[in-house]
């Protein structure tokens, strides 16, 4: 049974790297990717980048066509509080989302980026 | 570089020579061949070999000639003050918008001698088409491009193509789309710009 939690935790990103225990998304936001633009994008693995280009927003409507956009995700697991970021970039077209990249951040890399702008 | 002139796709003269100009030394090696015959061998292989070189170009030969127009263009349009907002470089054509004038400057394949600029006004609509047909499941595609009327006639600039057709929702059709889309978002918006500055 451990066995399988441990798995789980390592393949899907709702269940906790320290426990196991399936954790909680407590935020999520939607934010613009300005640097980005349709036919020129480079992956970025870094947390840095981000938190220098994204612009949040409120709708998906508000972004002009051809350019990214970023989904975020914060997980907190309710048995240990264990804290991590997921960041899912995409291109918004029409109705339909082009995926591009995911990134999974669970060592606080941009804790100061969420929960600075959310006091802020 | 050509000022509000009427937009032309096509130059006949250009796509005559280059239609015709390969078959003159081709046309010539044959005759050759048969006015000496003992030289036949040798200027049938020459002919064969220009035969070979004739088709490379046609097929080819747009494309060299179109890039090499491309950098250039820059260059020109950069000397003659054209603020290039925007740049899109598709397969047989390259538009680059000026948003602060308002202008627009055109590049054909088939044209590529001159550089046709032109107001943005002339402009009366801009659309995407992504030629997809089919129904359900089936419905696809093997094209997307943004379409614009100017002076009259409708100047097509593919965001995608492929030989094979593809699911709407492909990775491919949803660039072309988003392409196209944001190029026709460009147009309009210069298009209100230059109305606005006029």
């Amino acid at each position: 049974m451990g066995l399988i939690k441990k798995l789980k935790s390592k393949i899907l990103d709702k269940y906790c790297s320290k426990c196991q225990h399936e954790m909680n998304v407590t935020l999520q936001m939607l934010y613009a990717l300005p640097d980005m633009r349709v036919g020129h994008y480079v992956r970025h693995e870094d947390a840095d980048y981000y938190k220098k280009h994204l612009v949040a927003i409120q709708q998906k409507s508000q972004i002009p066509a051809g350019m990214y956009a970023c989904s975020l995700y914060v997980y907190q697991c309710p048995s240990c509080g264990h804290r991590a970021v997921k960041l899912v970039v995409f291109l918004p077209v029409r109705e339909e989302e082009k995926l591009e990249q995911g990134l999974y951040f669970e060592n606080g890399e941009m804790d100061d980026f969420v929960f600075g702008a959310q006091n802020g | 570089m050509q000022y509000n002139q009427k937009i032309k796709k096509v130059n006949g003269l250009y796509l005559v020579l280059y239609i015709f100009v390969p078959m003159i030394p081709v046309a010539v090696t044959v005759l050759l061949s048969l006015l000496i015959p003992e030289q036949e061998g040798r200027f049938a292989g020459i002919s064969a070999l220009l035969g070979i070189a004739a088709f490379v170009w046609w097929m080819a030969g747009w494309k060299l000639v179109l890039n090499m127009k491309k950098k250039s263009m820059e260059k020109k349009l950069d000397t003659a003050g054209f603020v290039r907002n925007h740049t899109f470089n598709s397969d047989k054509s390259t538009i680059v918008i000026d948003a602060q004038h308002g202008d627009i400057a055109l590049l054909f394949c088939f044209n590529p001698t001159a550089i046709q600029i032109a107001s943005m006004q002339k402009i009366t609509r801009a659309w995407v088409d992504d030629c997809a047909h089919g129904s359900g499941v089936m419905r696809g595609s093997s094209c997307v491009r943004f379409c614009f009327e100017i002076d009259g006639i409708t100047v097509k600039v593919n965001t995608f193509t492929s030989n094979r057709r593809w699911r709407m929702d492909s990775n491919y059709i949803l660039t072309g789309i988003s392409k196209a889309d944001m190029m026709v978002n460009e147009i309009n918006r210069a298009k209100q710009a230059g109305q606005q500055a006029g």
